[in-house]
């Protein structure tokens, strides 16, 4: 038995108080003079009985009650660690995971894991062999597993808390190979960290080596008020040559009291405006700034409040691209239809994530200076161009630009033999369904980026557009076909080509052969399909730490490197000023954010600062500091899987948490309420009877 | 802390029925009433003459010098008293008694020690003995006997040898002995007491002592009244007054108490203080009530019937009571023995 605040075992001394009263003080503070004692000495003593405890059962029960509150105060626990240290012999193979997720800043959890992490270290013996993993979500051994302490407490005294997430998975699972392959008796897993509830997915399935002890080290304390920017939306507006931005912020409070706050908006590094706004108790504030003119390009935006207890969340990055525009080219025959590109035209002039910049031009009239900076070239009922153009075009779409071949009444069924290997999909024959009052839209694959935003129910019916005539388009394996018409023929066909994607429309994008121009769903499949072929799919303006990026899915952070040819590769620079290199060939170009802030992206020739900012914030998940049992994670890792046999399982924690468990100062507490109600019933009786003398002491019969 | 209407001893005159304030006796005997007259010799001549004057017959004994009878000689006898001619006849030593002269002594012994100076509701007993000793010298003088004063505690404190003009010396001394009583009662408050009685080392009065140097001093047989409140064991008591009494003295004992000592009235637990010795003593009154007036009532009757045994009138005084039963205690003493020997 172990006294969390034994210094109010000192309140045990009131126990004397009764006695002393009333054995010593009390019949003093009345003083009788009485002319001669003569006849009271002739009374025998046990009449007299002065000075003696009487009920004792009385006397005793308020001890007891003010014993078990003294006790209750002290906050007793049992301290487990000391036999469960004792019971084990051999050497150790520990792996100690260290938290170093940025909950871990949150007020003294980082000094007291630390301190802790110090401790288990100090507490190694001779032939014990320890390694220090830091995680957040994803680990990594900060050390060999070694009985070194110098090189524990340097590589301990290195770390520091970082912007990830917590994620006790991984973590454990790198923990648990390491284990596996240690041929030292006795394996133990420390884990120290403030246990957050969203760091732990029962689902992940991980256990740590049968034998093996789990003890854990919870530093979080208390209540755990903070404020956090949670998010930050830019609207964009322009006025004639001046593009403005107005910027929203939203405030939460997890704290117990409201709180008022400047938020501070800064714009390409400088401050534009602050705002003071009262957040609610356990609720969000929204604070909405005034418009800003912005300049062209991509600009850096932050939105402040007063650090807190947990500085990683008083700030949101952000990036606000005027110039990502997606540059569309519209190639139509020498001698087109009335309206021929006016549809497309008008779709792609409305909205503003991305803006679509139309241009159109006759087929007869362009030059490779045209497809310049294009993101999107649409062939519509075009043939596939040759020659230079053909040529540049074919080296864009390489480069990632996307090709929209608009079928319809072109001529020929084949394309070009320069595109011919790299393109396998040919034009059929011209399809009538007047006949039938025109064929629908009837299989879409709702996976296909394109039509993804049509997957729910009532967001938009394909099969309303009458088609009547298409082309009946044929494709190899090579091709995805991704819709098709109600008899079975591909409507749309997509095929990859180099980085950049083609894809093909059966029918026309007029009211020529369709009335799909006149349906609801056009305006949005045009700009999904835009999006998709222009990359611009994902495009966001902040990203989460540890979150993947690939760029090959983010056109609007690469376009400018596309124009500007820098070489093969692109340079990643961090927050921190380390920088990555990711290389521009090949299917997926993953950077990795680690850190928040603002990342550049910028080509292997392109100046320090003038690159494509990247804003990363922090994963709000981990700004929940809901806390969870320890005990919850220890049984879920040493659970027996299927088939074998149960793991040791120990748990320790710091002494506030395993008294906090134990809770036995609550027990104490009923105890001593249950004490004083026989106390009150057992005086209620003696004094019904009269026999009762303060506090059970007295004198009588 | 004390119970103000303590219970009344049955048959016992006073105040208890009420009516003992329609009796104009009573009214002049009430000690409380008494307390008033700051001059003792008014006081002593209005309890006599409103004591005589209620009664129905004079206690007056008329003068004689007849002879009575022949006793034995016995040690202390004047022997100019010896009837030789008896001796020549019968070979003994007889002294020969005559009829009481009027011109007898009265002595009175008031007990001044601390336990005396004890006053609960009404007058102190030593007040009390005081308007005793006063209207018991009245009276005498009033019958040309010759009256005298001892006070004592320890030792004797005052005497006043008795003499047909000494009244006022008397009442002096009684003066006297009230007001040492009234300074040291001004500092006798329970704190106080404490220390001062215990600083003073045991006061208790003693009768032996006191009783034996009066009894060297006085040569001529008196009445020896002595009003104290007699805390000592009854054989002490009935030791000490061996010395008086064996001189042939005719000795009256009366034995005032407070109520608080007959009745023990108190209540709350408390240390009680011994006022004569400064002994402290933790109580629970309730507990002890009953076994403690039960103890008084033995001791009460073991001097009673001693005193008997010992033909010495002994009369308990109650000071909450008037002092007509003192009075008459004193006249009933008289008129028992019928007239006082010589």
């Amino acid at each position: 038995m172990t006294f969390l605040a034994p210094w109010f075992l000192a309140g045990l001394a009131a126990l004397a108080v009764p006695v002393v009263v009333h054995l010593i003080n009390r019949q003093r503070k009345t003083v009788v003079a009485f002319p001669s004692l003569m006849f009271l000495r002739k009374i025998p003593y046990r009449s007299v009985r002065r000075q003696k405890l009487r009920h004792l059962l009385l006397f005793a029960l308020r001890c007891l009650v003010l014993a078990l509150l003294v006790a209750a105060f002290a906050r007793p626990f049992f301290d487990r660690r000391a036999a469960a240290a004792a019971a084990a012999t051999g050497a150790r193979e520990r792996v100690i995971l260290l938290d170093r997720s940025y909950s871990m800043s949150y007020g003294a959890r980082w000094t007291d894991a630390v301190a802790a992490a110090r401790r288990a270290v100090s507490e190694m013996g001779g032939n014990d062999r320890t390694t220090l993993v830091l995680f957040a979500r994803d680990a990594a051994a900060a050390t060999e597993p070694t009985g070194s302490r110098p090189q524990l407490e340097r590589a301990i005294a290195a770390a520091a808390p970082g912007d990830g997430a917590t994620r006790y998975g991984p973590a454990i699972a790198l923990a648990s190979r390491m284990l596996e392959g240690s041929n030292l008796p006795r394996h133990e897993v420390l884990i120290i960290s403030d246990f957050q509830r969203s760091g732990w997915v029962r689902q992940d399935e991980v256990r740590v080596p049968p034998g093996t002890t789990v003890t854990t080290v919870d530093v979080a304390r208390g209540d755990t008020p903070d404020l956090a920017v949670a998010q930050a939306t830019a609207d964009r507006d322009r006025a004639g040559d001046l593009h403005t931005v107005t910027v929203a912020a939203r405030v939460t409070n997890t704290g117990g009291e409201p709180r008022t706050i400047d938020a501070t908006l800064e714009l390409g590094g400088r401050p534009a405006a602050t705002l003071r706004a009262t957040v609610p108790a356990r609720g969000a504030a929204q604070v909405r700034f005034p418009a800003v003119t912005v300049p062209g390009g991509a600009t850096r935006g932050v939105v402040r409040i007063p650090k807190d207890a947990l500085p990683a969340n008083n700030a949101f990055h952000f990036t606000v691209a005027l110039g990502d525009a997606v540059s569309v080219l519209v190639i139509e025959p020498a001698r087109p239809r009335a309206n021929q590109s006016l549809f497309l035209q008008r779709a792609l002039g409305i909205g503003d994530q991305p803006t679509f910049r139309v241009d159109v031009r006759r087929a007869d009239a362009v030059t490779p200076g045209d497809l310049a900076n294009r993101a999107i070239v649409v062939l519509n009922e075009v043939s596939l161009p040759v020659g230079s153009v053909g040529a540049r075009l074919r080296q864009m779409v390489d480069a990632g630009a996307g090709l929209l071949v608009v079928a319809g009444d072109v001529r020929g069924d084949r394309p070009p033999a320069e595109w011919l290997p790299a393109l396998p999909v040919r034009l059929g024959p011209v399809v009538d369904r007047t006949r039938d009052a025109g064929g629908s839209v009837a299989q879409v694959d709702y996976g296909h980026p394109a039509f993804e935003q049509f997957s729910a129910p009532r967001s938009g019916d394909f099969s309303t557009a009458h088609v009547f005539r298409y082309r009946a388009l044929r494709e190899t394996g090579a091709s995805a076909v991704v819709a098709r018409f109600d008899d079975g023929a591909p409507a749309v066909v997509e095929h990859r080509l180099g980085r950049g994607k083609v894809v093909f429309w059966a029918s026309s994008i007029d009211e020529y052969w369709t009335d799909l121009p006149l349906q609801p769903v056009f305006l949005p499949f045009v700009h999904e399909l835009a999006r998709h072929l222009a990359r611009f799919r994902d495009s966001r303006s902040s990203y989460l730490v540890d979150e993947p990026l690939d760029l090959s899915r983010h056109g609007e952070l690469t376009a400018m490197f596309n124009r500007t040819g820098d070489g093969g590769e692109l340079v990643l620079q961090a927050p921190s000023g380390s920088r990555s290199v990711i290389p521009l060939s090949g299917p997926r170009q993953l950077a990795e954010l680690h850190e928040a802030g603002f990342y550049e992206l910028r080509g292997t020739n392109t100046a320090v600062g003038s690159g494509r900012p990247i804003a990363v914030n922090v994963d709000l998940a981990e700004s929940d500091l809901s806390h969870f049992d320890p005990a919850e994670l220890v049984a879920a890792v040493t659970a027996p899987a299927a088939g074998s046999t149960a793991s040791a399982v120990g748990t320790t924690a710091l002494p506030e948490d395993v008294e906090r468990r134990q809770a036995v100062w609550w027990y104490l507490l009923m105890a001593a309420l249950v004490c004083a109600g026989a106390e009150s019933v057992l005086a209620n009786r003696l004094s019904s009877r009269g026999n009762v003398v303060n506090a059970g002491l007295g004198s009588g019969p | 802390m004390r119970d103000r209407h303590p219970e009344r001893s049955p048959g016992h005159p006073g105040r208890s029925d009420g009516s003992a304030f329609q009796d104009p006796i009573a009214t002049f005997l009430d000690p409380t009433v008494l307390a008033r007259i700051g001059n003792l010799e008014l006081l002593a001549r209005t309890v006599v003459e409103g004591f005589i004057g209620g009664l129905h017959r004079s206690p007056r004994l008329g003068a004689s010098t007849d002879f009575a009878e022949h006793r034995p000689y016995s040690s202390g006898d004047d022997i100019r008293r010896i009837d030789w001619k008896l001796y020549a006849r019968t070979d003994r030593y007889h002294v020969k008694e005559f009829e009481a002269d009027t011109n007898t002594n009265l002595l009175v012994l008031l007990d001044v020690s601390p336990s005396m100076h004890y006053r609960g509701d009404g007058v102190s007993k030593l007040e009390y003995g005081s308007f005793l000793a006063a209207s018991l010298a009245y009276f005498s003088s009033g019958q040309r006997d010759r009256v005298g004063l001892a006070t004592f505690d320890r030792d004797l404190v005052d005497y006043v040898p008795c003499a047909a003009r000494h009244l006022r010396l008397v009442l002096h001394a009684l003066d006297r002995a009230n007001r040492a009583a009234s300074a040291s009662g001004r500092s006798s408050a329970p704190e106080a007491l404490g220390t001062t009685h215990g600083a003073a080392g045991n006061l208790r009065s003693s009768l032996s002592v006191p009783l034996q140097r009066l009894a060297e001093q006085t040569r001529r047989r008196s009445i020896v009244v002595l009003i104290s409140d007699l805390y000592e064991e009854p054989d002490a008591v009935l030791s000490a007054l061996a010395h008086v009494r064996g001189r042939g003295n005719e000795l009256i004992v009366f034995h005032p108490l407070d109520r608080d000592e007959l009745e023990f009235p108190f209540t709350d637990a408390a240390n009680f203080l011994d006022i004569e010795s400064g002994e402290r003593m933790p109580l629970v009154p309730d507990y002890l009530r009953a076994e403690y007036r039960a103890v008084v009532r033995r001791h009460t009757e073991t001097l009673a019937r001693r005193s008997r045994e010992q033909q010495v009138d002994y009369t308990l005084l109650d000071t909450s009571r008037p002092l007509d039963a003192a009075l008459f205690g004193y006249l009933a003493a008289r008129q028992r023995r019928g007239t006082a020997r010589t």
